[in-house]
C-alpha cells in the first residue's frame, strides 16, 4: 500500500496558543450560551428542589431534602420509576433487535432495495405527536381500523387503551415503531462499511450465513450498537413524553399510578398541569442522577465492551 | 450608522406620541381555531376603529394550562396581558396568584344583566372578579334513526339515569349493532351530576365560605354516579375509547353510529350536528340524565371568564374591561352563541335570539337553554373553587376508571377521597 509522506512539522500543524487568554477568548460564545441556557436553569433547578413552591403563586418555602424523600417513598413514584425501566429495556432491546434484522434484511442485494430502505427510514419524519395521533386513531376500540379488522375476522374487539396490559404493550410498540427508522439508518450505513474481505473469508471456510452474521458481522457493529443503545435509553427516558400524552394521557389508572406514567410524563404533570414547581424540581433532580449513572456506565462499558474494527 | 441615528432621533418623539395616545390592550386567548379566533379578532378590530385610543390585541396563547402559566408568569415579570381568559377549573389559581384585579373594582358595572348562575359562579367573597365568557354545560345527545331502529320513542329520550338504564335493555335486546351509551370519563361531568342532586363538590360550600378543605366524593351523590356506571358496565351498556378526558373520540363514536346515546359539552352542538349531517342520521339533544329519586337542582356553567391584570395603569384597565364588555354586549354574544354554541351568558341576548326566531329554527339550542336558565341559584350548582382543581379532576377520573375496569364503588370512591384531599391539603399548605 501507498503511504503518504509525512508533511514536514510545520508551523501551522503544531501552533500553540501563547498565552491563556486566547483559548478562552475562543471558548466565550459557547460558553456563555451554555451558561445562560443549560448551566444556569440546571442550578435553578438544583435550588427549587429543596423548596415547596407552586408556579402559581410564586410560593417558596424551604424544606431541605423533604421533596426527594417524599418522592422516593412514594409508592405511586416508585411505581412510575419501575414503568419507566420496563419500558426503557423492552423498547431498547426490542428495537434494536428488530432494527438490526431489518437493516440486514434491506441491506442484501435483492431487487427494490433502495425502495425497501426509503420506506423502511420515512416513519422517521414523523413528530411524536403525530405518530401518537396516528396510533391513537388505528386503536380506538370503536372505529379504529385494528379493531374493525380484528372484530370482522375474529369477532374480538380488545379494549387498547383502557386494559392496563394492552395499553402498556401498545405503547411499547409504538415506541419501537417510532424509534426504528433512526436505528435503521444508522445500522444500514454500518452494514455497508463492513469490510467485505472478512466475511467472503468466513464463507470460503464454510460458515453458514448465521455464523456469519453473529460471529463476523455482529461483533463487527458493536461501536454503532453501543452508541444506538445510548441513544435509545435517552430517547426512551425523554422523548416518551409527547406519545403517551396524546396516545393514553398516561392512563389506565393501575395499582397505584397509570401505568403508561413515565418519569418525564409524571414530572410533566405535577410540573405544568398541578403546577408543584418544587416537587418537578425535585424530579428533574432524580433524573440528572439517572442520567449521569447512565452517562458513567456508558465510558466504562465502553472501554471494556466494545470492539473498535481494525 | 450615523445615518441611523439621525433617523432614530426624529423618529423618536413621533412614534413616542403615536405610543402616548393609543393605549395597547393585549387579550390572551385559547381559541386557535380561525372560525373562533376570527370572532374575536373581528371584534377587537370594530372596537380599535370605534374607539382610536384604545388598540386592542387578541392573541392564541395555547390551552387552559399554558395560558394561566404564561399569564401569570408574564405578570411576575411585570409584562401582564391586560386580559386573559381563565378556565374555570383555574378560578382560584389565579385569585390566589394575586395578579389580578376584580373587574367589579375598575368601575361601575351593572351585572343585572348576566346570567345568575353564571355570574354566581365569578362571585367570590361578595367580588365579581372576572366577566363572564365562554360557558356551558353537560346535555344529553341521542340518535334518532337508532332509537327509532331499536323500537324506542326519539320524541321521549331518558332523563334519568334508570331511565338511561331501561332504554339500553332495550337497544340490547333489539340487536342493533350498536352499544347504548358512550361518553368521555371526564371529572367535569361529575361534578355537574354532584350539582344537579344538591350537593357540594367540595367542604366549605364548595370552597367559597373558606378554603376547601376536603371532598365529598363519599357522599350518596357520588355513589349514585359511580354505581350507574358500574351497572352500565356490568351489562356492557358503555363504551368509551379507553382515555380520560377524550371529548374528541368520544364524540367521533357517537357520529360513527356506534353509541346511541352520549354525553358532552353544549358547546359541540355544532360540530356533532356538522358529524350527524356527514353520517346522515338526526340528531336528538335533552335534557342531562340525572339519578333518580332526586329534584332536579341545576348544572355547573364550565367555560371561562375574562380577568384583568393588576399591575397596570388605571386607563388601561378600564379600556381592557370597556373592551371586555363591549365582546361580551347583547348582539355579540347572540352571535358567539350562534358560532359556537356556548351559552349567551346575558338574559338581554336570550331575548333577542327568543325574539329572531332563533329556537324555532335551531331546536337542539332551546334544550340547553332552559337547563341553564332553571338552574336553582346554590352552593352546590355555583361550582366548586380549588387551587387543586386540575388535579382532583384527574384522580376522579382514574376512579371513575377504575370502576370500569371492575373495582368496587366504594374501594374506588374511598381511594379517590383520600388522595383529593391530601391533593388539597398539599395546596392549602402554601398558604400557611
Amino acid at each position: 500500500m501507498l503511504k503518504p509522506a509525512s508533511p514536514p512539522a510545520n508551523t501551522e500543524a503544531n501552533a500553540v496558543f501563547k498565552g491563556t487568554a486566547m483559548p478562552w477568548l475562543f471558548l466565550l460564545p459557547s460558553l456563555l450560551i451554555l451558561a445562560v441556557f443549560i448551566y444556569l436553569p440546571a442550578l435553578q433547578t438544583l435550588r427549587l428542589a429543596a423548596y415547596k413552591a407552586n408556579l402559581i403563586l410564586g410560593t417558596e418555602r424551604f424544606v431541605g431534602l423533604q421533596n426527594v424523600t417524599e418522592l422516593l417513598l412514594s409508592p405511586a413514584y416508585r411505581q412510575v420509576a419501575l414503568q419507566t425501566l420496563i419500558f426503557m429495556v423492552l423498547t431498547v432491546s426490542l428495537g434494536l433487535l428488530f432494527s438490526l434484522g431489518l437493516a440486514w434484511l434491506a441491506s442484501r442485494p435483492v431487487r427494490g432495495s433502495k425502495y425497501y430502505r426509503l420506506l423502511l427510514i420515512y416513519p422517521y419524519a414523523l413528530s411524536p405527536a403525530i405518530a401518537g395521533t396516528l396510533w391513537l386513531f388505528m386503536f380506538n376500540p370503536e372505529i379504529g381500523v385494528v379493531n374493525q379488522l380484528l372484530g370482522s375476522l375474529f369477532n374480538v374487539k380488545p379494549r387498547w387503551l383502557d386494559d392496563p396490559i394492552l395499553a402498556f404493550s401498545l405503547v411499547v410498540v409504538a415506541a419501537i415503531w417510532k424509534g426504528l427508522a433512526y436505528n435503521i439508518v444508522f445500522y444500514l450505513a454500518s452494514i455497508q462499511n463492513l469490510p467485505g474481505d472478512v466475511m467472503q473469508a468466513a464463507e470460503i471456510d464454510g460458515a453458514t450465513p448465521a455464523q456469519v452474521f453473529w460471529r463476523v458481522a455482529f461483533p463487527l457493529l458493536t461501536p454503532i450498537t453501543f452508541f444506538l443503545v445510548f441513544t435509545n435509553i435517552i430517547s426512551a427516558l425523554f422523548d416518551s413524553f409527547a406519545l403517551t400524552d396524546i396516545l393514553t394521557r398516561g392512563g389506565p389508572y393501575f395499582h397505584n399510578a397509570g401505568i403508561t406514567t413515565f418519569l418525564v410524563y409524571q414530572l410533566y404533570q405535577d410540573g405544568f398541569v398541578n403546577f408543584k414547581s418544587g416537587v418537578a424540581a425535585a424530579q428533574a433532580a432524580l433524573m440528572l442522577v439517572l442520567v449521569a449513572f447512565i452517562t458513567f456506565m456508558q465510558f466504562k462499558v465502553g472501554e471494556k465492551r466494545v470492539h473498535y474494527g481494525g | 450608522m450615523r445615518k441611523i441615528t439621525l433617523l432614530l432621533a426624529l423618529m423618536g418623539p413621533a412614534a413616542f406620541q403615536l405610543a402616548q395616545a393609543q393605549t395597547t390592550v393585549e387579550f390572551w386567548h385559547t381559541f386557535g381555531d380561525p372560525k373562533r379566533g376570527g370572532w374575536i379578532q373581528d371584534r377587537a378590530d370594530e372596537f380599535n376603529k370605534a374607539n382610536p385610543g384604545i388598540k386592542v390585541v387578541p392573541a392564541y396563547k395555547g390551552n387552559d394550562n399554558d395560558l394561566i402559566s404564561a399569564t401569570i408568569l408574564s405578570a411576575r415579570q411585570g409584562n401582564a396581558p391586560a386580559i386573559s381568559q381563565i378556565f374555570e377549573g383555574g378560578s382560584q389559581l389565579a385569585l390566589d396568584s394575586g395578579v389580578f384585579q376584580p373587574v367589579s373594582g375598575i368601575k361601575n358595572v351593572d351585572f343585572s344583566d348576566y346570567i345568575k348562575p353564571v355570574i354566581n359562579f365569578y362571585t367570590i367573597g361578595g367580588k365579581v372578579n372576572s366577566l363572564p365568557f365562554n360557558s356551558s354545560s353537560p346535555v344529553l345527545y341521542y340518535n334518532k334513526d337508532l332509537m327509532k331502529k331499536a323500537g324506542l320513542d326519539p320524541k321521549k329520550p331518558p332523563t334519568t339515569f334508570n331511565g338511561l338504564l331501561a332504554d339500553c335493555k332495550k337497544i340490547e335486546a333489539a340487536k342493533i349493532g350498536a352499544t347504548c351509551f358512550g361518553m368521555s370519563v371526564n371529572g367535569w361531568f361529575v361534578e355537574n351530576w354532584m350539582a344537579e342532586q344538591g350537593q357540594t363538590f367540595l367542604n366549605n360550600d364548595n370552597g367559597r365560605s373558606g378554603r376547601a378543605t376536603a371532598t365529598n366524593l363519599d357522599s350518596k351523590a357520588a355513589r349514585n354516579i359511580f354505581s350507574f356506571f358500574k351497572t352500565l358496565q356490568d351489562n356492557k351498556y358503555y363504551s368509551y375509547t379507553g382515555k380520560i378526558e377524550d371529548f374528541d373520540g368520544s364524540d367521533a363514536i357517537f357520529t360513527n353510529q356506534k353509541v346511541v346515546f352520549h354525553i358532552t359539552s353544549t358547546s359541540k352542538i355544532g360540530n356533532n350536528s356538522d358529524g350527524a349531517k356527514r353520517a346522515g342520521f338526526e340528531l336528538g339533544v335533552g335534557v342531562l340524565p340525572i339519578p333518580n329519586g332526586t329534584k332536579r337542582n341545576g348544572v355547573v356553567l364550565g367555560g371561562a371568564s375574562l380577568w384583568i391584570a393588576k399591575a397596570i395603569p388605571k386607563a388601561k384597565a378600564e379600556g381592557a374591561l370597556d373592551f371586555a364588555l363591549y365582546m361580551t354586549n347583547t348582539k355579540n354574544m347572540a352571535s358567539w352563541h350562534k358560532l359556537t354554541g356556548y351559552y349567551p351568558v346575558r338574559e338581554s341576548s336570550i331575548k333577542l335570539l327568543r325574539g329572531e326566531g332563533w329556537f324555532t329554527k335551531a331546536p337542539l339550542q332551546l334544550v340547553a337553554f332552559n337547563q341553564q336558565t332553571n338552574t336553582v341559584p346554590s352552593p352546590a350548582t355555583a361550582g366548586a373553587l380549588t387551587g387543586a382543581g386540575p388535579q382532583t379532576r384527574k384522580i376522579v377520573e382514574e376512579a371513575w376508571q377504575k370502576v370500569l375496569n371492575g373495582t368496587s364503588v366504594d374501594a374506588a370512591l374511598k381511594e379517590a377521597k383520600t388522595r383529593a384531599d391530601a391533593a388539597l391539603a398539599e395546596y392549602n399548605a402554601n398558604f400557611k
